[in-house]
């Protein structure tokens, strides 16, 4: 591999960089001001962190995003590795219906779910997690996809088949962590859109953290634009964190 | 658990639905309950009440309603706010897609997928308040472009205007265009252009005869993703406009969460139900040209 | 002899006491789900113990900066040990009313604050009403035109429309028709769609004022063309907390009453916020609408909550409610605090009891430092049928401005 800098890279890096971090920057900005002291200060942060629902809304949205990965990771992973490995016909099918979540504007599949599901389920918020992996799914099987097509996915599961593993130890041990570099995009881009989701929270009429901090807005609109840094900038850095960290996977034939 | 041994598979040739054996798609009817129940039925309904007068007869005055104005200005602003948003993010996407597959270290790679995957959600108010403290009235970049000497503010701009919301949507597009195309630069595989050269060929003809003909209905139908994504944002435009800019996603909303009335009940229905279709026109060309180019882009 | 008859009448009595004992528990057995008012719902202290078990209040679009809400929610919840949660702060009246036909049971709200825009909803023609009749302990008090004979629904608290502006604009503005000043291009704008939102709605009357339609209240094509007229300069903003606060909006019209809860929270964000009465025409417009909703999930709360609001009483806030007064029976910690109606004139609307209070001399005084100029005439308050013809035409026009 050449080791001189890579002109063309460091380009493309540094006028990515300048465009996603201005906002970023300009909003953080924002919220270390401190309009009534003067200049700039974590009072804004400080003040967030200390509202007692902050913590009970993290918690709520938290654990709501978590449900929604699992779900995706539970449905999404056995049924991309078998359509991978049976080359079934149904696949152009099922790869249609991932795509059509995109296809629906979310306001209308509120409605949509509004006027459909029965109150049994709309009065439990396990109904959420579910509506999230629906919204997820266009991304996360697309990521999925990609990864299980990168690896020789026929190879190890053999291997693993015949040194006796049943089919959940075969996932779960040898193919999840071949293309954990998939997975970890996965697990980011379903986290962060149901940590943000809003539309279809508020139809619905359930309360969670992004609801709260359009709620928390009117009252301190500096408190609430450092509460949406916070979440923002914290799953970030942990995802980015965690991939980072994650030690190389040595590469087996192929790129 | 009913996987078919990995020796066989079935033919993928030809669409002989015909022929198939129920039993065979037994590992995937999780998803396909899951996804029907939470999908399908609701959508279906949606499809069904958009066809319904306010009296609940069948009827089709939603739609004819739906074509006129404003909804018809509407629909303009929609498409074009989709494919403008698409066309200015697609080829740097694509480049940059390009560069940091090739030349990036895997762990560069890796961090870039994840953050693009967080990047290409945001949305909604985060995503407003970062633009207005950017670029809004106070914003920190709108006073250093006015000490430069440009007053961006000068003249119509406002970030609740057409050009402000585009370049809003700039902000997640762009990511969406590098995770959706990267796959296919990855598919450009390295013994490929190694044998062009073989072959006499030197970079410029490796690009225009394999290259980018290679990769040309990937990046077409990366395009129409991104069209359809750009077509049907709501709450970005929903932070940053007040229902004067006519955009299809904020006229549903409005007339389906109770904060705009109309005199016809389901219009906002037959409003979804018009996107569903115009959304569908570019994912199908989609999915046609990706079955194609997954063709090459196999192992 | 005489032994025997003793004890004949003796168990006679004690069978007449157990009767008695038996059947008046039976006449006590209340459903407050159905009580009309207070009596109904076996007095102040047992609505208020009912409350207290039932420990929630399911409120809807009411948003705390919003007429002194945030100080009456928190008396509320201090004195009975109720949460209250609110659905959708920054939604419009009709958000309400479709709520109460969509929502899942767990999703509903106890009691709705709604503009006339919509009250009309609450009794479809021919159909079930959608509220529950109930009568609050001062009912006679209200003015019978702001509310429904039978208790479907009653007026709470009403205001006029004032300008709100950031001082950082020059010229200030001081009447309706100066919105189109190129000065302010890119700044005016609107709380809400005027088609749902009762504040909207009413800026466009305000407008209409300002604009030249003085003289017919069920017209507003003045006010839509005054608003055509700003919006051909630049798209109207959204006038909201945040945005005044953010400064992307600059100038428009909003109540009175949200002078209070708006001014402090822009000044938090650095910004200099002011409302002044337009100089020519000031809209009176007619009060909001209480009612309780009839599938309210917490009845006696429902009921406590009205109870609440309609209070006349001068008395405590929530900071001043201390633990000897927490732990006094219902009624009488109801008569320690200061009523709904105060708390509403503290916000400087016009509490709907206003009369009778002036009368009672109950009234506290309201905390607005601006006033309806001299040179202004106060027009209105428009009648239900002009409402709902003005409403007619902007729901016609307003989406093609």
């Amino acid at each position: 591999m050449k080791r001189r800098l890579d002109i063309p890279l460091i380009a493309t890096l540094s006028i990515l960089g300048f465009f996603v971090f201005i906002p970023m920057v300009s909003a953080f900005e924002f919220s270390i001001r401190t309009p009534l002291k003067g200049g700039y200060g974590w009072d804004n942060y400080i003040w967030a962190v200390t509202e007692e629902e902050f913590v009970h809304y993290i918690l709520r949205s938290g654990w709501l995003a978590a449900a929604t990965v699992v779900i995706t990771l539970l449905i999404l992973v056995p049924t991309l590795t078998w359509l991978h490995l049976s080359q079934s016909k149904i696949r152009p099918f099922i790869d249609g219906l991932s795509l059509l979540p995109l296809v629906i504007p979310v306001v209308a599949f509120a409605v949509g779910a509004q006027i459909s599901f029965p109150e049994l389920m709309q009065n439990t918020v396990l109904e959420l997690p579910f509506l999230y992996f629906v919204l997820a799914l266009p991304y996360a099987y697309r990521s999925l996809d990609i990864g299980l097509s990168s690896i020789p996915l026929k190879t190890i599961t053999e291997a693993a088949r015949s040194a006796g593993a049943n089919w959940s130890r075969t996932i779960t041990a040898v193919i999840i962590p071949v293309i954990r570099g998939s997975v970890m995009a996965t697990v980011a881009l379903t986290f962060a859109l149901s940590l943000g989701e809003y539309t279809l929270t508020v139809l619905l009429h359930w309360d969670t953290f992004p609801t709260w901090v359009t709620y928390v807005a009117q009252d301190n609109i500096l408190g609430a634009i450092a509460i949406s840094m916070m979440s923002l900038i914290l799953p970030f850095a942990i995802l980015t964190g965690l991939t980072l960290l994650m030690p190389e996977r040595s590469s087996q034939g192929g790129k | 658990m009913g996987f078919k041994s990995i020796g066989e598979g079935a033919s993928t040739r030809g669409r002989a639905f015909l022929t198939f054996s129920p039993r065979s798609f037994l590992p995937a009817i999780p998803f396909l309950l899951i996804f029907g129940y939470f999908f399908l039925f609701p959508i279906s309904r949606l499809v069904y009440v958009a066809f319904l007068s306010n009296e609940h007869t069948l009827t089709l005055s939603n739609f004819v309603t739906a074509f006129k104005e404003p909804y018809k200005t509407g629909f303009i602003n929609s498409i074009k706010i989709g494919l403008l948003s698409a066309a200015i993010t697609a080829i740097p996407g694509a480049l940059a897609a390009y560069f940091i597959e090739t030349r990036g270290p895997s762990k560069l790679r890796r961090t870039i997928a994840v953050m693009s995957g967080v990047l290409a959600n945001t949305g909604g108010i985060p995503l407003a308040f970062m633009f207005t403290a950017a670029i809004g009235l106070q914003g920190r970049l709108t006073k250093i472009l006015k000490a430069a000497g440009w007053d961006i503010y000068a003249g119509h701009f406002s970030l609740g205007t057409f050009t402000g919301l585009l370049i809003v949507y700039l902000y997640f597009q762009l990511p969406l265009m590098v995770i959706v195309f990267s796959p296919a630069i990855v598919s450009l595989r390295k013994e490929w252009i190694e044998a062009a050269r073989n072959l006499g060929a030197n970079q410029f003809n490796y690009w225009i005869r394999i290259g980018i003909p290679l990769l040309f209905p990937s990046f077409i139908a990366s395009f129409l993703l991104l069209f359809a994504s750009g077509f049907s944002a709501y709450a970005t435009a929903n932070a940053l406009t007040v229902g004067n800019l006519p955009l299809t996603p904020l006229q549903i909303g409005g007339l389906l969460d109770g904060n705009v009335s109309a005199q016809q009940l389901n219009l906002g229905k037959a409003l979804g139900v018009v996107m569903i279709l115009i959304s569908a026109m570019a994912v199908v060309p989609y999915l046609v040209l990706q079955r194609r180019a997954a063709k090459w882009q196999q192992r | 002899m005489r032994a025997k008859r003793l004890v004949a009448a003796l168990a006679s009595a004690a069978l007449l006491v157990g009767i008695v004992a038996i059947a008046t528990p039976a006449q006590a057995a209340i459903n407050i789900c159905k009580a009309k008012n207070v009596k109904e719902a076996g007095g102040l202290d047992n609505l208020v113990a009912a409350a207290k078990k039932e420990g929630k209040l399911a409120l809807i679009t009411t948003p705390r900066d919003w007429a002194n809400y945030g100080a009456i929610f928190d008396a509320y919840e201090k004195a009975f040990g109720v949460k209250i949660t609110v659905d959708y702060p920054d939604g419009s009246s009709q958000y309400e009313i479709d709520t109460m036909k969509t929502a899942p049971k767990s999703k509903q709200p106890d009691s709705i604050d709604i503009g006339p825009l919509v009250v009309a909803q609450l009794t479809p023609p021919g159909g079930t009403p959608m509220s529950s009749p109930y009568q609050v302990i001062n009912w006679k008090d209200i003015p019978a035109a702001a509310k429904d004979a039978s208790g479907l629904w009653f007026g709470n608290y009403g205001g006029k429309l004032a300008i709100v502006y950031n001082t950082a604009l020059t010229p200030a503005p001081t009447k309706a028709s100066d919105f189109t000043n190129p000065a302010y291009k890119g700044y005016v704008g609107i709380t809400g769609d005027p088609t749902s939102s009762n504040q909207a709605f009413m800026s466009v009357l305000a407008a209409s004022l300002g604009n030249g339609g003085e003289k017919n209240l069920s017209d507003v094509t003045k006010g839509l063309a005054l608003f055509k007229a700003v919006k051909a300069q630049a798209p109207l903003v959204k006038v909201n907390a945040t945005n005044l606060g953010g400064g992307t909006a600059r100038v428009g019209f909003m109540w009175d009453f949200n002078a209070l809860g708006i001014i402090p929270a822009a000044k938090a964000a650095g910004l200099d916020l002011k409302f002044v009465y337009p100089s020519d025409y000031v809209l009176q417009a007619p009060p909001y609408i209480n009612a309780i909703n009839v599938k309210s999930p917490n009845c006696a709360n429902a009921r406590l909550w009205q109870e609440f609001v309609y209070s006349q009483n001068k008395g405590k806030t929530a900071a001043q409610l201390t633990a000897a007064d927490l732990k006094l029976s219902g009624s009488k910690l109801f008569a320690k605090m200061q009523g709904g109606q105060n708390y509403f004139m503290q916000s400087g609307a016009d509490p709907i009891m206003s009369k009778a209070m002036e009368k009672k001399n109950l009234l506290v005084d309201s905390l607005l430092d601006f006033k309806v100029p001299s040179t202004a005439k106060v027009v209105g308050p428009p009648t239900i049928s002009d409402v709902l013809a003005a409403r007619e035409q902007i729901i016609s026009s307003w989406a093609s401005l």
